[in-house]
């Protein structure tokens, strides 16, 4: 955890490496001064001295403390100066902060989980937890749509997964390339091709907004009851902490009981998919 | 070939038919296969069936000028397509070719018309699982065109 002193003093964490997951997306991989316990769906602060910081959720597993990976796509002013930065630099984390998913109560169930773009990136803390915890669930179903296969990020994670008992993932792409024979669509459209027992199942969303909204809309209409279905709200934050309110969605601090919700928890929420 | 009963029941489109239902369409419906590459139908063809695909896997999309084609989708087994045939002008939207060796289920449209006018229930069923594939193909060309405007 942060230093008790000054809960916004960051950690240090030396840059080991910078894999290049896609044109706008890279995975930064640190190793934090001391040990950092987070659980997944968590999001932490991660700073560049003299420039600033943004929250990201670790992409890497909870299970390893002694190493972190964060997954960046290129948006903006820090996000841009972040994908400039090489091995041996030194950056900074604070957090863990927020409500991860409730993977506890996922035993027993069959887990859905719909991902697009860079929503791979927490998906990917998800399924190393669940992984974990295979004998203890159903199924893993991932569905997962890109804009284009050159856009998927971590393209090994797909094969390894489907070679794993209980787990099934599907991927497809907005638009095609050469050398793509797989399906071509929205992440929405894998939904039909699935079979799920629905009764004995959560879905997780995640992903763009826009994603996030069709995605719960054809959960919802596959029978999927609001307190079955987890998303990961991505809000504008600052401080992290609940005290800047930044980050509110309505009465809710996205940063403090977010990110991850029940679209129950939320969906009469006007700001939910803005 | 015609397509049996126990068969029809396998298909999701089919859940909540009853016998009696799924033996209509049995009776107005055969098994047609297709090549890889081959064209089922080009976007404005005039349509005759109503296809539900077996096996393999189709790719939907639109003709540009130039004879340019986008690939906008793909069909996948259990999936209805060429929904127009049973509308006025039964003209295709799309054109749809197979890019695996494919197996489909081809619904004879006007006779299909014809049992809707004639079985409330059956219609009902019938149009209810059109509107389902013709909601979500609208709600997923509407997700495919914000993600291109990166909206
Ligand atoms: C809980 C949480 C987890 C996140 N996890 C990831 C992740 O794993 N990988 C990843 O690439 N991105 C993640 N994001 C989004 C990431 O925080 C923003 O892309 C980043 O803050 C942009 O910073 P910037 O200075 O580069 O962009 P800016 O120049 O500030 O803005 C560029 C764009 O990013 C949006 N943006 C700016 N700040 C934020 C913010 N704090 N939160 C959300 N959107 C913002 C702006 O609205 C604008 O559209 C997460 C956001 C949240 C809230
Ligand atoms: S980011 Fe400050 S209150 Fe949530």
């Amino acid at each position: 955890m942060t230093d008790n002193t000054n809960i916004y003093k960051p950690l240090r964490a030396n840059l080991v490496d910078v894999i290049e997951e896609s044109p706008l997306i890279k995975t930064f991989v640190l190793i934090p001064e001391r040990e950092f316990v987070f659980s997944t769906g968590q999001f932490i602060e991660l700073s560049v001295d003299g420039v600033g910081e943004a929250p990201f959720t670790p992409s890497s597993s909870p299970l390893v403390t002694d190493k972190l990976e964060v997954t960046v796509m290129k948006t903006g002013y820090v996000t841009n100066i972040m994908h400039e930065l090489k091995p041996g630099a030194v950056m900074g984390i604070r957090g863990p902060y927020g409500r991860g998913y409730p993977v506890k109560s996922f035993e027993g169930k069959e887990v859905l989980i719909l991902g697009g773009g860079c929503g791979l990136a927490p998906i990917r803390s998800l399924l190393f937890t669940l992984e974990h915890m295979k004998d203890k669930l159903e199924k893993v179903i991932l569905c997962y749509g890109s804009k284009s296969p050159t856009d998927c990020i971590y393209k090994p994670l797909f094969s390894r997964l489907n070679s794993i008992d209980k787990f099934e993932t599907y991927r497809t792409v907005d638009r095609t390339e050469e050398g793509w024979d797989g399906p071509v669509g929205v992440a929405t459209a894998l939904l039909d091709k699935i079979k799920v027992k629905i009764e004995n199942s959560v879905a997780v969303v995640c992903g763009p907004p826009i994603m996030m909204k069709f995605g719960t809309i054809r959960i919802l209409e596959m029978g999927y009851r609001d307190d079955q279905i987890y998303l990961s709200m991505e809000k504008n934050m600052s401080c992290g902490l609940g005290k800047c309110g930044h980050c509110m969605m309505g009465e809710f601090f996205v940063c403090k009981d977010g990110p991850v919700f029940t679209y129950k928890e939320i969906k009469h929420n006007p700001e939910i998919w803005k | 070939m015609k397509m049996e009963i126990e068969d029809l029941k396998k298909i999701k489109f089919f859940e909540k038919f009853t016998e009696q239902q799924l033996e209509t369409i049995a009776s107005i419906s055969s098994v047609k296969e297709f090549m890889v590459k081959e064209i089922i139908f080009e976007q404005y063809d005039e349509l005759a069936d109503v296809f539900i695909l077996l096996q393999g896997s189709m790719s939907l999309g639109i003709s540009l000028p130039k004879d340019k084609r986008i690939h906008l989708g793909t069909i996948e087994e259990g999936q209805l397509f060429s929904w127009s045939a049973i509308f006025p002008p039964y003209i295709s939207t799309a054109w749809v070719m197979a890019i695996t060796p494919a197996k489909v289920i081809a619904i004879d449209a006007r006779k299909l018309n014809a049992e809707i006018d004639k079985d409330c229930d059956f219609g009902f069923k019938t149009m209810s699982k059109i509107a389902q594939t013709i909601s979500h193909r609208l709600s997923d060309t509407r997700f495919q065109l914000m993600n291109q405007l990166n909206l």
